[in-house]
């Protein structure tokens, strides 16, 4: 049983439909990416798991049961967590309030000092700017923000929408080293990437969507041979 | 002349101390539900008229009645949240522009009730503190505190760092200033937005309420008298920043002083008058509050 099952959800803004009979699934412990160009509906589709918008038809089910009806704080209680496009952190908040507010949930707050302690070691920067405004830290901290107030969740699922946006080249090697080791040490994750050659280069498993409809699927290694996702996204 | 300055001064800031308690929780209203409640004079006013009443028959002493009329109100606030709630988050219409039609005709409500049950005339909270008063004399300077007013300050002061503290400090408030700051991210923390916005409604109007009674022992109480509250805590929020708490209490004294100065020095019926220009150019030169940070 895979721990997501997205099952042909048709998500409309209005009156204008942004995914189309979208169905893919993840397994637990295994990193699986999301890729597609401008306006495709990647973010849509996050948005639409997470709860934050609602499918008008299909399924998604989580550890064997169905979340697409639930409010947005019940599905973060069953373990699904969204590291938005754009950070998205609580700007006048300090680092450590936006920590705090991470593990808001019960389950999550009885684990607070060990999940803190954990994210300080893997961003000791956050540990060092405990005490600063979050809206002036510089975006790779931010980023890094956004991950730790993610992982104080306690998350069985950790969706990644576009965590190398606006990043300097050495930071997106920082992120991209980040969301292995997370990988590495069992963590699932769904990644969205524009950044195509890394991303097809860390996942188990990908999918392709174009207009709102998954078009294609298959391991890093065979969509690298197929000759259109070479043209469309790999610049080849 | 001047030597009614302190004296002004010191009336400012009792005065603004009282702004500061409806004033801070209608600028928590606003920033965690995104609604300016126009009927938050009428609160005060209802609150006091509770008060006024349960004096009245249970003969005992105003101010202990203040963590009754808190309660109550606060229930009240808790089951009025999921209404306003349904107002804003709909879909039809313009659901802001519906919500300030909706706290506004709720104010215009209370008031006709207010008047129908209340009568039109005035009446004064009697309190143990109502007598009493501080004298100084410094020579040249005579200040003279009712006892009151100093406890409206106490009132006000601790009211401030209690909300500080809960905002601060407690689960609670952090959850309240994600709702505040990032809705979408803090439902993504799993924060109920609906439940912290019910939570807070009850706080705001509880205090609201509260404060009535603290308003009737220093002035009078009447049926129509919110509306002049209802401004005030609208002056006093859009002068912080629209949504930036910790401006509020200093925009509060700023305005309570302004508000002395004209009673001693000028006409009283200028008050609002100049309340307002002061306000207007202000804005014009921080369109974002005296500290820049509304929104
Ligand atoms: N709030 C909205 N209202 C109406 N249409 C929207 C809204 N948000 C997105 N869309 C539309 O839905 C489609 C999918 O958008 P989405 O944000 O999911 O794309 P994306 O794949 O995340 O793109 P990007 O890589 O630019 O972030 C686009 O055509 C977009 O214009
Ligand atoms: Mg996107």
């Amino acid at each position: 049983m895979s721990l997501l099952e997205v099952k042909g959800i048709n998500t409309f803004y209005g009156e204008s439909q942004a995914l189309w009979d979208v169905t893919f699934h993840v397994e637990k412990g295994t990193l699986v990416t999301l890729l597609g160009a401008n306006g495709a509906g990647k973010t849509t589709t996050l948005k639409t798991i997470c709860g934050l918008l609602k499918p008008e038809s299909g399924e998604i089910i989580f550890s064997g049961e169905p979340i697409h009806t639930l409010p947005v704080h019940e599905i973060a209680d069953r373990g699904i967590t969204l590291i938005p496009e754009g950070r998205q952190l609580f700007p006048q908040m300090n680092v450590e309030e936006n920590l705090l507010a991470g593990s808001y949930l019960k389950r999550a707050k009885k684990k607070r000092k060990e999940n803190l302690e954990r994210v300080y070691e893997l961003f000791p920067v956050l540990k060092e700017r405990r005490k600063q405004i979050a809206e002036t830290l510089s975006g790779g901290e931010q980023q890094m923000l956004a991950i730790g107030r993610a992982l104080m969740q306690d998350p069985q699922l950790i969706m990644f929408d576009e965590p190398s946006l606006g990043l300097a080249p050495i930071l997106v090697q920082n992120v991209f080293s980040i969301i292995k080791d997370l990988h590495k040490r069992g963590a699932t994750i769904l990644l969205v990437e524009q950044n195509v050659n890394q991303a097809i280069k860390v996942a188990d498993y990908c999918y392709v969507i174009e207009n709102g409809r998954i078009v294609m699927e298959g391991t890093g290694a065979e969509l690298e041979k197929d000759e259109k996702v070479r043209e469309a996204y790999l610049g080849m | 002349m001047i030597s009614l300055l302190p004296q002004a001064l010191i009336d400012g800031i009792l005065i603004g101390g009282i702004y500061i308690t409806f004033a801070i929780g209608f600028s928590l209203a606003f920033g965690v539900m995104h609604i300016i409640d126009f009927a938050v004079g009428e609160w005060v006013m209802l609150g006091a008229f509770m008060g006024y009443y349960l004096n009245r028959w249970l003969g005992l002493d105003t101010v202990v009645f203040l963590p009754v009329v808190f309660v109550v109100f606060g229930f009240i606030g808790y089951i009025l949240q999921p209404v306003i709630y349904k107002v804003l988050s709909g879909k039809r219409g313009n659901p802001h522009l519906m919500g300030l039609v909706f706290t506004f005709g709720l104010g215009l409500m209370f008031r006709g009730l207010g008047l129908t049950f209340f009568g039109f005339y005035s009446h004064s909270l009697k309190t143990f503190l109502s007598s009493g008063s501080f004298s100084l004399d410094l020579g040249s300077v005579f200040i003279t505190i009712p006892t009151v007013r100093l406890a409206g300050l106490f009132y006000a002061l601790i009211i401030t760092f209690g909300l500080t503290y809960i905002l601060k400090k407690t689960d609670f408030g952090i959850a309240a200033r994600a709702v505040a700051q990032n809705r979408d991210a803090a439902g993504l923390m799993g924060v109920n937005i609906e439940r912290i916005s019910s939570f807070i409604y009850a706080i705001y109007v509880g205090i609201s309420a509260m404060t009535g009674i603290l308003i009737g022992s220093v002035f009078s109480i009447n049926a129509q008298m919110g509306g002049k509250y209802t401004i005030m805590a609208f002056f006093v929020v859009v002068l912080a920043g629209m949504g930036y708490l910790a401006g509020v209490p200093w925009a509060a004294f700023l305005l309570g002083i302004v508000q002395a100065i004209f009673l001693i020095y000028f006409n009283p019926g200028w008050t609002l008058l100049a309340v307002f220009i002061i306000l207007y150019v202000i804005l014009l030169v921080s369109p974002k509050g005296l500290f820049g940070r509304g929104i």
